[in-house]
Parts: C-alpha cells; sequence; structure tokens
C-alpha cells in the first residue's frame, strides 16, 4: 500500500495536497483498494462551499458505496473529469490521475489539522 | 449458521496462494475476487475463467424411488430429459413461493445429484432427502467462449460434455463428473472433482491459460445474462411466473408442491414481473431500490412538491443491480406492475437521487442483434437457465414461453 510523504490524509481516507491555497483531494490507495474496481464517481459541483467533514461526492465500486468528505473548509474550483469518465483511474492512480476535486482554502494551516504520511499508515496498518 | 466457523473449500489455500479477497457467503468462506472483479468478468466474455463452486450443495439421491420422488417435489419434469442430462428446476413452496432453484444431474436410471444454492442444502434435503455429499468434491466451473478449448488438454472427456448433458471423466485415476452447465451466459463446464485430488485439478486448469475468477465476476456476469440469484429474484413471495420462469414447470405431469397455487396465478396472470433496466449512466440502481415512472417523476418535480422519485407512482423495486462491464451502464433485474411494457421510462430512487432509465427485457448479454441482423443468432438458446425475454406484448406469460430451453437442440 502507498503512502506517499507530500500530502496529508483524513482518517476517513481522503489525502489533500496543498498548492498555494488550492488543495487538491482525492482518495487513498488503501481506500481504493478496499472499494474494489470503481465503476462510478460522483462528483461536487464547482463552486459549492465545504466544511471540514462535508459531504464531497461518492465513489462506487461493483461491490459497494462510499462518501467522500472533505478534509478541509474550502470551495471548489475544479473537478476532474477524467475520473468521471473513467473511473478505474482511481484504482490504478489514486494519488495522481485519479485525484476527485480542487478546493480553495483560506486558511491551510487546518492542513496541518490533518495526519501526516506516518500516522496515517499507522493508522490503516493497525 | 453464522454462529459457526464457516466451511471450506478444498480449494482454499490456493485462493489464499493467488492473494484472493475471501468474503463470507452462504455459509462459507469463498473467494469474491483475485485480479479484480472486472478484469475477471471480462476473460470470461472474451477467453475463459474458471470459478470454484464448492459451496453449491450435492446431494445424492438414488434408488428405484428416486425419479418419482423428483417428480413429485420438483417443478419440472424429467420425462423431458434423460439419464446423462441436466436438468434446471425449482422447489416451491405450498404458496408458489420459490425455496430454491437447482440444477439436477441425472446421472443413471436411479442416480441424480441435486445441487441447490449454498444455504438451501438442508431446505432441500428436507423435502427430497438423499445424501448430502457437499464435502466430499470440489466444483470447478471453467467458462467462456475457450472454455472446452482450454480444458481439453487438462481433461479431454470433461471438455466434450454436452450442452445440459453430464459425463464420467477420469482425472488422474480419479472418477469425476462433468456437466454442460452454467451461471454466466458463456459455454463452459463444470466440474465435480474427489477433495483429494481437486488442489491439482485447480492448478491444472490455470496452468492451461484458464483465469481465476471470485463471486464478484460470478454476480455480474450471472446479471448482465439476466440469471436469477435466488434470494433477489427468487424466493419468499416470488413465484416462477413472476420470473419470466414458467418453462421450468411442467404442468403435463401430475402433482408437485406449489402446484395450485401457481395454477392460480397463471389463469390471472402474475400481478408483477422481472425486467430489465438499463440505466442512462453509468452509476448502477441497487437492489431495494424503488422504481418510478418517469413522466410522473418529471411532473411532480415541475410542480415543486418534493423529491421527484417520491412523489411518482410507484412501478416496482430492483431487485440485483450493479455496473454491466461490457455495457458500461449501470443494470439492474427489477420486478415491475404488469402493465410494464418494454421502453417505458422509469426514474430509480437511489440515496435521494432520480437515476433515470429504460425498461427492456431482463438480458443485457449477449447484446440482441440489430434490426436486419440474422434472425438465427438472435433465437439460438444460448444459456442454462435463461429467463425467456418478455414479449413487446405481454399478454402471455405462463403457456406461451419456450417449455425446453435447457437442452441444446
Amino acid at each position: 500500500m502507498e503512502t506517499p510523504d507530500d500530502r496529508r490524509y483524513s482518517s476517513d481516507h481522503e489525502w489533500a495536497l496543498a498548492d498555494g491555497s488550492r488543495v487538491r483531494v482525492g482518495i487513498t490507495d488503501y481506500a481504493q483498494d478496499a472499494l474494489g474496481d470503481v465503476v462510478f464517481v460522483d462528483l461536487p459541483a464547482v463552486g459549492k462551499a465545504v466544511q471540514a467533514g462535508d459531504v464531497l461526492g461518492e465513489v462506487e465500486s461493483t461491490k459497494s458505496v462510499s462518501e467522500v468528505y472533505a478534509p478541509v473548509a474550502g470551495t471548489v474550483v475544479a473537478v476532474n473529469g477524467g475520473v468521471a469518465d473513467a473511473p478505474e483511474k482511481l484504482n490504478r492512480d489514486p494519488y495522481g490521475d485519479g485525484w476527485l476535486c480542487e478546493l480553495e482554502v483560506a486558511d491551510t494551516s487546518v492542513l496541518g489539522g490533518l495526519l501526516d504520511a506516518a500516522a496515517y499508515r499507522a493508522l490503516t496498518e493497525s | 449458521m453464522d454462529d459457526e466457523a464457516p466451511r471450506r473449500s478444498p480449494l482454499h489455500d490456493a485462493h489464499l496462494a493467488l492473494g484472493a479477497r475471501m468474503v463470507p457467503f452462504g455459509g462459507w468462506e469463498m473467494p469474491l475476487a483475485y485480479e479484480g472483479t472486472i478484469a475477471e468478468h471480462r476473460a470470461c466474455r472474451s477467453a475463459a475463467v474458471a470459478f470454484d463452486v464448492s459451496h453449491l450443495g450435492t446431494v445424492r439421491v438414488e434408488g428405484h424411488e428416486a425419479f418419482g420422488l423428483l417428480q413429485r417435489t420438483l417443478t419440472n419434469d424429467l420425462r423431458r430429459v434423460a439419464p446423462g442430462r441436466a436438468q434446471y428446476t425449482h422447489l416451491l413452496a405450498e404458496d408458489g413461493s420459490v425455496l430454491d432453484d437447482l440444477i439436477v444431474w441425472w446421472l443413471a436410471e436411479d442416480r441424480f445429484d441435486v445441487m441447490p444454492n449454498a444455504s438451501n442444502t438442508a431446505r432441500v434435503r428436507a423435502a427430497i432427502g438423499g445424501e448430502d455429499t457437499t464435502a466430499s468434491r470440489a466444483v470447478v466451473a471453467v467458462q467462456g467462449p475457450q472454455a472446452r478449448e482450454l480444458l481439453a488438454p487438462v481433461a479431454p472427456g470433461a471438455a466434450a460434455v454436452g450442452r445440459f448433458h453430464v459425463a464420467p471423466f477420469e482425472w488422474r485415476g480419479a472418477p469425476c463428473m462433468a456437466a454442460g452447465t452454467g451461471y454466466t451466459g458463456e459455454d463452459g463446464v463444470e466440474c465435480a472433482v474427489p477433495a483429494e485430488v481437486a488442489l491439482e485439478f485447480w492448478e491444472a486448469v490455470l496452468g492451461a491459460g484458464v483465469v481465476a475468477a471470485g463471486l464478484g465476476a460470478r454476480d455480474t456476469l450471472r446479471l448482465e445474462a439476466g440469471l436469477p440469484l435466488h434470494g433477489h429474484e427468487l424466493g419468499p413471495g416470488i413465484t416462477p411466473l413472476q420470473a419470466n420462469l414458467g418453462w421450468v414447470i411442467g404442468w403435463d405431469k401430475g402433482d408437485f408442491r406449489g402446484r395450485a397455487a401457481l395454477e392460480a396465478e397463471r389463469r390471472t396472470g402474475p400481478s408483477r414481473r422481472l425486467w430489465g433496466l438499463l440505466a442512462d449512466g453509468r452509476q448502477p440502481p441497487r437492489e431495494g431500490s424503488s422504481v418510478h415512472a418517469a413522466a410522473e417523476a418529471a411532473e411532480a418535480a415541475e410542480a415543486g412538491t418534493a423529491a421527484p422519485a417520491g412523489t411518482a407512482r410507484t412501478v416496482g423495486t430492483v431487485s440485483s443491480g450493479n455496473f454491466s462491464p461490457m455495457l458500461e451502464r449501470g443494470i439492474a433485474l427489477a420486478f415491475l406492475d404488469a402493465g410494464t411494457s418494454e421502453g417505458d421510462r422509469v426514474v430509480v430512487a437511489l440515496r435521494g437521487r432520480a437515476l433515470p432509465a429504460t425498461v427492456v427485457p431482463p438480458r443485457f448479454w449477449p447484446p440482441r442483434a440489430a434490426p436486419g441482423a440474422s434472425p438465427a443468432v438472435a433465437s439460438e438458446p444460448s444459456a442454462e437457465s435463461e429467463p425467456s425475454a418478455p414479449s413487446a406484448s405481454t399478454a402471455a406469460v405462463a403457456g406461451a414461453v419456450p417449455s425446453d430451453r435447457e437442452g441444446p437442440a
């Protein structure tokens, strides 16, 4: 299971990668593996404002449905149309091509409240 | 059953070695997927896969009473077939509900292997007696257009068994049995091999280039092929007529359990029937979701009354739904009210959303021949327990469906 060190993680198995005030969000390798083959991704509307913990969308596999939660508060400024058209990208490359959306975040210091890679690894390996 | 440790197949260690994700199923611990459900599904449609279906029950019924007992208890008429053949049939409750759907392997004059669903073995034995030989063997289902070709070097006798025939074969000296049956909509062979040699047999089959496939793919394959699953399309409150399986009923034989209830339903026509739903997009409708008339849903939405799907007339319920790897669309089987027609537009209420879909005959694969294509291809009986698609005119139900589609012509 991969857990890159360049980003932060939620205990609900989302990742958050900041580039200035823009935070890219996806689900972890652990989450995609647990879901199995992803067949449908429901993405939020651009412009939607979310609080940390709000439902951002849904990821559905052949066997189950899982909600995706906003790891931090922000406004949706971009969604990955590529993963909606080809959800298998989420299985193949959860930290790259399989990203879900980008949030414009007013206060990026809140990322410090998320898990770092080591803490997330510890969570999923326990 | 829940309190007991799950039963394990003779092939359990092989599944673990292949990295399978194991899940509880019908009192057993069985592989859900190895490489991935969609890859396994596509391998079955294009080449060949092997499923471990050892969780299916085997009940051996023998003796000079056996034929009469099965004729009186199960719905289908054994006189349509003969020793050396397999027949799809139902066990009903007195109210016509399907207690189990099963395959009978008619091995010899006075010897039958009856194969119930895993969790129904005890209830089937209560009705027909017999000896439960499930633990003595593994059953490997090799399915797909290349199934016979790839199986031939491993077990030529098994590879040659006719569609809906059964035949003994030997594997490394062990007595085995093959049946030309399956649950995928593809050609294939199911091989019952003694538990002691099962692991070697499985490895030989995979060594021949057949891909291991799990229960996940088995479910998406059977759904795409429109084959019913007990507990979903068959079960308490569901009769064979509602499931479009009138052809499993031997109306011309004498009494069998549930006959009176079925005759009453046949006279009035079932109040609901099984249909297919083809979603407009990729999102799968799911079991238990309500189905609503689309026009009324749209009106309700315009009037701004409430969530559209909740206010429009309910026309039925989804019994199974998933993603079709071949069509790349959401598909479902659903029981819909009498009066539903092919082409009707509906919406499925799914977690607060309205999923648009079209009512289609309950078989998604193989794709139906386009208008003008050869009718010979479209009409060829191609799978085992195929529900015949409801005709566009839904008038005739019980009597007009093919009476013997379970065997090769």
